[in-house]
């Protein structure tokens, strides 16, 4: 029999690549992914979509750069959290090629860990250092009264905050594409930077669930027996309480704040991935790999994360992607109650709310456009749950 | 049912599925005469289209991906492929029944067993239901599950696998077939509950006096329990001919190195023998002879790399005269009494000196 | 069976004092209480006589003891079934709940009836015509549907259907048009569903949409299955085939997704409360915490917990009845 020699190391593909190669199969699938990623651009490059104030501009001969110069905190962390996730997906593509599979998924959870311990220093440093200016000047108006001249602006010259009363609730038109709200704002500047609230708090919060529900449900289904009882119950009061009332609760009885709403929504949707992590490691437990890491005397934290983990996190990663459509309606509909985030932040779900005006009037425009905006977010993540979870389960098919 | 016994012949029968990746023939030009109170075993590798040439005789193949591209299966004199749904309807379950594979997933969870038996019997005989029941007890015990009574009113899960595949037999012969379908019965199951499935098989064969089409991989259940074999290798059929002969002197390099990979008892050797190679992907088949690649005689051979032989009768050519007048089919350019002259001459013109 | 449904009732219990716990320990560790809220700043009366009459309302409504000491208190009410007065309302919180109750009960009920009777067909048609273009067709529609946020549907119906800029098709708010009272009872019934229509219409398409695609996905695996070929072995028909035998096997996903269905529809009738106007639980629920109306706040979610446990148990009941390889002993 001829059998031929290969030359390169030949690793077969793993079971993420497997996946990978599976999701895009469907064309519908790649199409949702590259919103999000058009997503994700408005969202980190928001500050240079939508801003009143001008890339640069020469006041007196001299050359000013107010957008860069107001930039805030939160700017910077945005800018710093998307550096970071590039480069991690730079990195994933290279340990692809140059390292082998059985030591990948220890190299990849080092990368994450110190992608997310940057992340984290990065914000706290950046909202501890970064002034927080307020530029109030009109350049607007510098560059008609002649006292400013050659500013280039960006694609929406207007700010989310900036009010302008004699352009209430203005139908669109050519100079507010969009149309105004009931203090004047700009409709489509404030979707621009509404975008960067929406997809924030799915991700935290569903980064917040995930991980409680992680720990919940593999104490649970490692152990099992009393400490599973005990457990349960404490699951099941989660399960039993009206979710939504508890949020709206807990957010009318605590100061608004983004912050707040993320960790709110993070902390009573956990019990989804508690259950599923908690069956898988029922199942686990009783095969043979994990057996034998018991024997070999390994650490309790290395059985459950580095060997059981790994093989139970499917159902937790699909049910992520729905979770971050979920966390983005629970957002929209608390803001659009009233609770969510306070003016001049804009969100989406408190745009909605401004559909109906005080006089009774619809004003179609704030409702129809940041309707869609959550309709097209929600629904890509929708899809891209649906279409990872059919991705993964024929590959579990097929390895049975 | 013809003078000599046959009651069902497949003629040319090809079936192809559709998929995605393209279309893959999974039986090609397969034919085979059962004939009546006798076991017909097929016997081949996994995915070498047994069980897809069984399905089509009950036209149980899915139509789409799957399609019956040509051929014809006669039965009691009527082509089973041209019959309608509902003529076919009538014959599945009364005059051809199917066990299958799995006992644990092929009986349905959430009826009883006596349930699912009931509903065979009343579909296809005017019974009344305290009959239909009364029948169902009956049949249980005749594939010899303990206690029937009991046992009738209980599902499926409080069984154990061998007690499930017994069901799925009662099942089958509750209405009497003249053709029972065997795919792989006893793969599932343990080695001796195996032994005891088989026998039972045998047993109501001689009492109800119907033929079994036995599939299977098993060479030893094949040596024990058929009249005739066939084997099949990549969707076709390689060799026919009656047990005794097969194992005695099989012609086909396939089935020749099959019998040899065979260990057996009293003979002491250092490493087994094997077919080298795998099987090929349906999708893309090797040209010629499908075996050719795994063949001692054909790898080299550029006939057989090319042009595929077809199946056809051979006379005997073995030492043992006992097993002279036997049918025997071949699909091998080199068995004995295979090629005619005209394709040795053939053969001489085009590439040099015959093997 | 019955024991262990006295079983799940009796652990209902501990799980109900957790809920109310948590609810509890929230609403009182806030800051802010009912009292300063209704005060506001107070500018007729000096800084003295306020804190005077602030003293003495948080000693009327109980709210100067401790916390723990609250809810020892409210708990001895709660059994007796007396959950205090509201104190925006000054009613007792029960008959407020009377009122309310029945009518998110309704809507939700009727919502719920709806979602079942289109589902299921639905779903199964979908899977018998799996790949063919009702099945993709109606694939795209209800993800679509399910992705739809409710209240941008309903503000929507409500700027299109129910104003004076489009159409005027539908009231905008309440249950019942001012007029209704002199109605005799059918015209008033009819009103009254009028009245209904968009929003049970918002309470049903979400549920709808999630309902029929996890029947379709039941009975494509069912349909799949061994068994069913074991039924077409036997000789029986497509149709019998289908509804005897996968769709049998279909619902006992189906039946336990009652349990999860109906909380969400309860938190989604806050929504949809507060949009139409709608004098439900929801947007009883919805002002309470607006106001820190406490008894209320502990009512709704003693009452939501309730619900909720009771729709998980009638699940868990439904799944071991339907489903013959479980029994009660193994259903925990």
């Amino acid at each position: 029999m001829n059998q031929q020699m290969q030359k390169k190391p030949d690793w077969g593909l793993s079971y993420g690549e497997l996946v990978w190669r599976e999701f895009f199969k469907s064309r519908l699938n790649a199409a949702c992914l590259i919103f999000i990623v058009f997503l994700f651009a408005v969202a980190v490059l928001a500050p240079f979509l939508a801003n009143d104030k001008p890339f640069v501009i020469r006041i007196d001969g001299r050359l000013h750069f107010p957008i860069f110069a107001s930039l805030s905190a939160s700017d910077y962390s945005v800018f710093l959290a998307a550096i970071v996730g590039l480069t991690q997906l730079l990195l994933i593509q290279r340990n692809r090629r140059k390292i082998e599979p059985s030591i990948r998924s220890e190299v990849l959870w080092r990368q994450v860990t110190i992608s997310i311990a940057v992340i984290l220093i990065g914000t706290v440093s950046a909202f501890i250092f970064v002034p927080r200016r307020l530029d109030a000047t009109d350049y607007k108006s510098m560059i008609t009264s002649g006292k400013a001249s050659g500013g280039i602006f960006a694609p929406v010259p207007y700010g989310y905050g900036r009010t302008d009363l004699k352009s209430r609730e203005q139908p669109p038109n050519r100079r507010h594409w969009l149309g105004t709200d009931d203090v004047g704002s700009d409709v489509l500047c404030r979707l621009i930077h509404g975008s960067r609230i929406s997809l924030s708090v799915g991700f935290v919060a569903v980064g917040i669930s995930s991980v409680i529900g992680i720990i919940i449900g593999a104490i649970l289904g490692y152990f099992g027996g009393g400490v599973d009882f005990a457990g349960m119950r404490i699951v099941e009061i989660m399960m039993a309480v009206p979710t939504f009332f508890l949020i709206i609760t807990i957010v009318a009885f605590f100061p608004r704040s983004l912050l707040n709403i993320m960790i709110i929504i993070g902390i009573t949707s956990w019990t989804e991935d508690a259950r599923f992590i908690r069956a898988e490691f029922f199942r686990l437990r009783r095969q043979d790999f994990v057996r034998a890491a018991v024997s070999l005397g390994l650490p309790l934290r290395s059985i459950l994360f580095r060997h059981m983990l790994p093989n139970g996190i499917a159902p937790v990663l699909v049910n992520a992607t729905f979770g971050i459509a979920g966390a983005i309606f629970i957002e929209s509909a608390l803001s659009f109650l009233g609770f969510g985030v306070a003016p001049p932040t804009p969100s989406w779900g408190q745009m909605l709310s401004l559909g109906v005006s005080t006089t009774g009037r619809f004003l179609w425009w704030l409702t129809l456009f940041p309707g869609l905006a959550i309709f097209f977010t929600v629904l890509t993540y929708n899809l891209v749950g649906e279409g990872l979870r059919d991705a993964i389960d024929p590959r579990l098919r097929k390895a049975e | 049912m013809s003078e000599n016994g046959e009651l069902l012949s497949i003629e040319h029968l090809s079936v192809e599925f559709f998929t995605e990746d393209g279309a893959a023939k999974a039986v090609q030009d397969v034919s085979l005469k059962i004939r009546k109170g006798k076991t017909f075993a097929l016997v081949g590798e996994s995915g070498c289209g047994k069980s897809v040439t069984a399905l089509s005789i009950m036209r149980l193949i899915p139509e789409p991906p799957g399609k019956i591209t040509s051929g014809k299966i006669i039965f009691k004199g009527s082509n089973l492929l041209s019959l309608t749904e509902k003529q076919m309807r009538r014959i599945r379950g009364d005059k051809i029944a199917m066990v299958f594979q799995e006992p644990m997933t092929s009986l349905n969870p959430v009826y009883t067993v006596g349930e699912q038996i009931v509903e065979a019997i009343e579909l296809h005989q005017k019974k009344t239901a305290e009959q239909a029941w009364a029948d169902a007890v009956e049949m249980l015990q005749k594939v010899g599950i303990a206690d029937p009574q009991q046992r009738v009113v209980e599902y499926p899960h409080q069984m154990s696998g061998g007690m499930r595949q017994r069901v799925m037999v009662a099942m089958a012969i509750s209405c009497r077939p003249a053709l029972l379908i065997a795919d792989e019965p006893t793969t599932a199951l343990d080695v001796t509950i195996q032994a005891q499935i088989l026998d039972l098989l045998d047993h109501l064969q001689k009492e109800i006096g119907m033929s079994i089409l036995l599939i299977t991989h098993d060479l030893g259940i094949v040596a024990e329990r058929a009249n005739e074999v066939a084997v099949m290798y990549a969707s076709r059929i390689a060799e026919v001919a009656d047990s005794e002969s097969l194992f005695a002197e099989p012609l086909h390099p396939y089935t020749q190195g099959l019998l040899k990979s065979l260990p057996q008892l009293g003979l002491s050797v250092k490493r087994l023998p094997t077919i080298s190679g795998t099987v090929p992907d349906p999708l893309h088949f090797p040209t010629g002879c499908k075996f050719h690649p795994r063949c001692p005689i054909g790898c080299n051979d550029k006939r057989c790399q090319t042009v595929e032989p077809e199946l056809r009768k051979v006379d005997w050519w073995g030492k043992d005269p006992t097993l002279q007048n036997r049918e025997r089919c071949v699909a091998c350019w080199y068995a004995p009494g295979y090629e005619t002259n005209v394709e040795y001459k053939e053969y001489e013109s085009r590439y040099g000196r015959h093997k | 069976m019955t024991t262990y449904i006295v079983r799940r009732l009796l652990l209902m219990i501990p799980t109900l004092l957790g809920i109310t716990v948590m609810v509890f320990a929230i609403s009182r560790l806030a800051p802010g209480d009912p009292v300063s809220l209704s005060m506001g700043p107070g500018g007729q009366l000096d800084a003295a006589r306020a804190a005077d009459v602030r003293k003495a309302r948080m000693a009327l409504y109980g709210l100067d003891k401790p916390v723990p000491v609250q809810y020892a208190k409210w708990l001895g009410r709660v059994v007796r079934l007396d959950f205090g007065d509201s104190i925006k309302h000054h009613r007792p919180v029960i008959d407020i709940i009377k009122e309310r109750l029945p009518i998110t009960l309704t809507l939700n009920i009727i919502a719920f009836v709806l979602i079942y009777t289109i589902s299921l067909p639905l779903g199964i048609l979908a899977a018998v015509k799996h790949k063919k273009l009702f099945d993709r067709a109606s694939s795209v529609v209800l993800f679509m549907l399910w992705s739809l946020p409710s209240m941008w549907v309903g503000q929507m119906l409500i700027g299109y259907f129910c104003g004076p800029t489009f159409k005027s098709w539908f009231p905008p708010a309440g249950l019942s048009s001012n007029y209704a009272e002199q109605l005799a009872f059918f015209p008033w019934l009819a009103d009254r569903l009028w009245h209904l229509v968009l929003p049970v219409f918002c309470l049903t398409y979400s549920g709808f949409a999630y309902l029929t695609k996890q029947v379709r996905a039941g009975m494509l695996d069912n349909l799949r299955a061994d068994y069913v070929r074991t039924a077409r072995a036997k000789g029986l028909s497509n149709w019998v085939v289908i509804f005897r035998h996968a769709f049998r096997n279909s619902i006992i996903p189906v039946i336990t997704i009652v349990a999860t269905l109906l909380p969400a529809m309860l938190g989604g009738s806050v929504i949809i409360e507060s949009i139409f106007s709608v004098p439900g639980m929801g947007l009883l629920a919805f002002e309470a915490v607006t106001t820190r109306d406490y008894n209320v706040v502990m009512a709704v979610a003693t009452i939501g917990g309730v619900l909720n446990l009771i729709g998980l148990l009638l699940g868990d009941i439904a799944y071991a009845v339907v489903d013959p390889r479980i029994s009660f002993e193994s259903a925990e």
